[in-house]
């Protein structure tokens, strides 16, 4: 279930998250992820720039994917547990993708009263290529 | 014809600036991901949480840029905008950033290296951007790598 309460003593290593799929990508989502982040870079835009650019036209921020892919945390593990989340851009997202965003809990550990887990996540592209590839550490409350 | 990167401002500490936090910057870039979790965008459930107030999303911290600074950084390193990819990004927290709130950010060049990417010769610049809040209390450090099309 969504937003469900995550336990750590719940939380087994090799738990797979509930994939999230996004998409497909308008380039209104685009326009308004500009808007909303601050990030005007025309690639994300203007098709014309983006050619010019030697990009074969314009894709998604990807702070965007990133975004998707920390929701795809915390629709598991819940809003406010992400103590840290990097991630590379591997591939582009383009225009009338369909991103899904994965992950899996690598590993567990308890110190200071406090439960972490470690997760690596992915986003795929329609094609199973990977778009985003990175890593979270999310803290979650024990079943007390 | 590969075009230099001014390597120089490695180390190059770019001026403070302050961000504050809006309600409705929170939501918008929620909604702009299209993450309606309620502890974003519901104001009663904010209050009724742990935190008293509603929090942001984790990559919300990428809204706090500076233009003038942005485009300060590129003129040193001498590239156009239209050259530059986002290649990492990490965000790590100590805290939550909520509305109302007034940060500090910090920005510094770590690192510039090249190597050869898939399309040809590329440069990485690596800076952190560290967010304090009024006590000075580190709330979040970002990092991020950007690429250059050389």
């Amino acid at each position: 279930m969504k937003y469900a309460r995550v336990y750590f003593d719940d939380v087994t290593v090799g738990d797979e998250l509930p994939p999230l799929v996004k998409g497909p990508i308008k380039q209104i989502q685009l326009t308004r992820y500009a808007g909303a982040s601050g990030d005007f870079n025309p690639i994300h835009q203007d098709d014309e720039f983006a050619n010019a650019a030697g990009m074969g036209g314009v894709f998604a921020h990807g702070m965007l994917s990133m975004g998707f892919v920390a929701q795809a945390v915390t629709d598991w593990s819940g809003a406010g547990t992400v103590r840290k989340i990097s991630v590379r851009f591997a591939a582009l997202v383009r225009l009338k993708d369909v991103v899904t965003c994965k992950g899996r809990v690598l590993g567990k550990s308890s110190r200071n009263g406090e439960g972490a887990c470690e997760l690596e996540i992915w986003a795929e592209n329609q094609r199973g290529e990977h778009v985003v590839i990175g890593k979270a550490t999310v803290v979650l409350p024990p079943r007390t | 014809m590969a075009i230099p990167v001014n390597k120089a401002i490695v180390g190059k500490e770019y001026p403070p600036y302050t961000v504050t936090v809006e309600r409705g910057r929170i939501k918008d870039f929620a909604r702009a991901i299209g993450d309606l979790n309620p502890f974003y965008l519901d104001d009663e459930v904010g209050r009724c949480s742990a935190w008293g107030d509603i929090i942001a999303p984790p990559t919300f911290a990428t809204t706090f840029r500076d233009e003038s600074r942005s485009a300060a950084m590129l003129a040193d390193l001498g590239v156009d905008i239209s050259r530059v990819l986002h290649g990492e990004q990490e965000f790590e927290f100590h805290g939550q950033l909520q509305p109302g709130q007034t940060y500090l950010c910090r920005t510094k060049v770590l690192d510039i290296y090249e190597k050869a990417g898939r399309s040809g010769p590329m440069a990485f610049i690596v800076r952190e951007t560290a967010v304090t809040d009024r006590d000075n209390e580190i709330v979040a450090t970002m990092r991020h790598i950007t690429v250059v099309r050389l």
